[in-house]
């Protein structure tokens, strides 16, 4: 009784400890579209949504199935506002690519993770301006993807720290095969 | 950084079969959201509606905090913004003065042509809880939806001009979409000149304007006004200015989207176009010598109804058959017919 109650009680630790890569991204989500302009909607909210994606795609990929990718896609699409499938599209398109290369991406330290996650947030925004463009059927302007790119990438610096923070305090701990 | 100094699992996670179906799915997400976009629509403004409270109070603090901050700016120009105000305001008031006359002669114009008055705008005030400034998207969103009349398509104004248009509506909040946004596309008219144009959106905070006559004269400084062509929306909403940007010409909006706490969402219809009212004559009774009905009470309104036709004229007096029927009100409307005369003229009163 004691073997299956331990046994039960580590799977929901398990449980929750590996759903809290998909949690983090689901917050990411809701912060990046919270609609309120902190800076005077001078600046894009950066896209906290894709860096839970690619972090633990890199870390943990069994932690971030497509499927929990395709769903945060959808939920930035939801509160997003614009068309649907943009962004989910978007998102899967990155994570397969990171996914594929991932033991280049894998290695990186430094200068070079954020290099890292430079590249899958352009494979994204090259991928949402694309299907945007075919959309609409004309050609958005270049600079409010790019500056949404920027602003990501530079946000990823802080964000990655706690990620990384909880990935090794809350995640490992509560999975148990750290 | 953080991903070098993670322990990183040398297994693939066996990915490549869900990821080949999950990129499928989100083909399908694309395309049915083209086919079928009231679907995803309507998700998202059950969701709006549901999250209202939280937005509004969210959105709370961070308004005061903007409206804290411009105001710390404020403190050091008092005495200079105080001197420009009373200038301004004797400015405008010889501006009213002008107005109310230019108002007036307007009017007797308008009686002297006996044309159709412009059709009375009916507006809502709401608070904007939200806005949201993406790559491909520049909203804001309202706390007001179906619950207080507001329906998708109506243009939506702060104290200086549009903004622009409510593209979704739920029961407690509606997104409006901005004149900046990418989708935004309205029919303007150009002034002076009377020049039609379309001014189109492209996320940049300066519209664009399509469709326009390559020989329009054009120059910076023209107003820019609503057009009100395809009845969706009212005629003659301040839009914005011409800049010139290169060879071609911007649109510097006078709305300050980020800035508008309050808007009014402005009701608009086009009133339905009204036949001419057929004389008694006209009416197969009458010419079948039978008794016509008693003339109905809101004909006498419009003024297309009013007007005489000449034909009609003649004939009433040339037959008596109405009078003499007594039980139709005709001498109440007797008394409107002098105010406009068989030539278009209006006599005083």
């Amino acid at each position: 009784m004691t073997a299956m109650s331990d046994r039960i009680g580590w799977s929901f630790r398990g449980a929750v400890g590996a759903s809290i890569p998909f949690v983090c991204a689901v917050l990411g989500v809701i912060a990046s579209n919270v609609p309120v302009s902190v800076f005077g909607a001078l600046v894009p909210p950066p896209m906290f949504g894709l860096m839970p994606i690619y972090f633990w795609c890199l870390v943990r990929p069994d932690l971030m199935p497509p499927f929990a990718v395709f769903a945060i896609g959808v939920l930035q699409d939801l509160l997003g506002g614009g068309p649907a499938g943009v962004w989910t599209l978007s998102f899967v398109g990155a994570y397969a690519i990171v996914d594929r290369e991932r033991d280049s991406f894998a290695g990186l330290a430094g200068i070079g993770a954020i290099l890292g996650f430079a590249a899958a947030m352009l494979v994204a925004g090259a991928a949402a301006y694309a299907i945007i463009s075919i959309y609409y059927w004309r050609l958005p302007p270049v600079a409010p993807i790019v500056v949404e790119i920027a602003i990501s990438v530079v946000f990823y610096i802080p964000v990655a720290v706690i990620l990384g923070f909880i990935h090794r305090r809350l995640v490992g701990p509560l999975r148990g095969d750290f | 950084m953080a991903n070098g100094t993670m322990r990183y699992s040398r297994g693939r996670g066996n990915a490549q079969l869900p990821l080949a179906i999950v990129v499928v799915l989100a083909v399908v997400l694309v395309l049915l959201g083209k086919a079928q976009s009231s679907l995803f629509d309507r998700a998202r403004a059950s969701f709006t509606d549901w999250t209202r409270p939280a937005l509004e109070w969210v959105s709370t603090p961070f308004d005061r905090m903007a409206t804290w901050f411009d105001g710390i700016g404020d403190i050091f120009v008092v005495y200079q913004e105080n001197q420009r105000l009373k200038q301004e305001n004797a400015r405008l008031r010889q501006w009213q003065s002008a107005a109310l006359l230019l108002d007036e002669r307007l009017k007797r114009y308008q009686l002297l042509l006996n044309a159709v008055p412009d059709p009375a705008l009916n507006a809502r005030t709401a608070r904007v809880i939200g806005r949201a400034s993406h790559p491909f998207l520049d909203t804001m969103i309202i706390d007001a939806g179906k619950a207080q009349g507001v329906k998708p398509g109506e243009a939506v104004v702060d104290a200086r001009g549009m903004i622009g248009r409510i593209f979704l509506s739920g029961e407690r909040t509606s997104w409006v979409l901005l004149l900046s946004d990418l989708n935004s596309r309205i029919p303007v008219t150009i002034q002076p000149g009377n020049i039609q144009a379309i001014m189109a959106g492209d996320n940049t905070p300066n519209p664009t304007l399509d469709t326009l006559a390559t020989t329009a004269p054009l120059k910076a400084g023209d107003q820019v006004v609503t057009s009100g062509d395809g009845g969706l929306i009212p005629p003659g909403l301040p839009v914005g200015v011409l800049v010139a940007s290169g060879r071609s010409f911007r649109v510097a909006l006078l709305a300050d989207a980020g800035a508008s706490q309050d808007v009014r969402i402005v009701d608009f219809k086009l009133p339905p176009e009204q036949p001419p009212a057929p004389s008694p004559d006209d009416l197969p009774a009458a010419v079948a010598g039978l008794k016509p009905e008693p003339p109905m009470p809101e004909q006498k309104t419009t003024p297309l109804q009013t007007t005489p036709m000449p034909g009609a004229a003649s004939g009433a007096q040339a037959k008596p058959a109405a009078p003499a029927a007594g039980t139709a009100p005709a001498p109440k409307a007797a008394p409107k017919q002098p105010d406009i005369t068989d030539n278009g003229g209006v006599q005083d009163q």
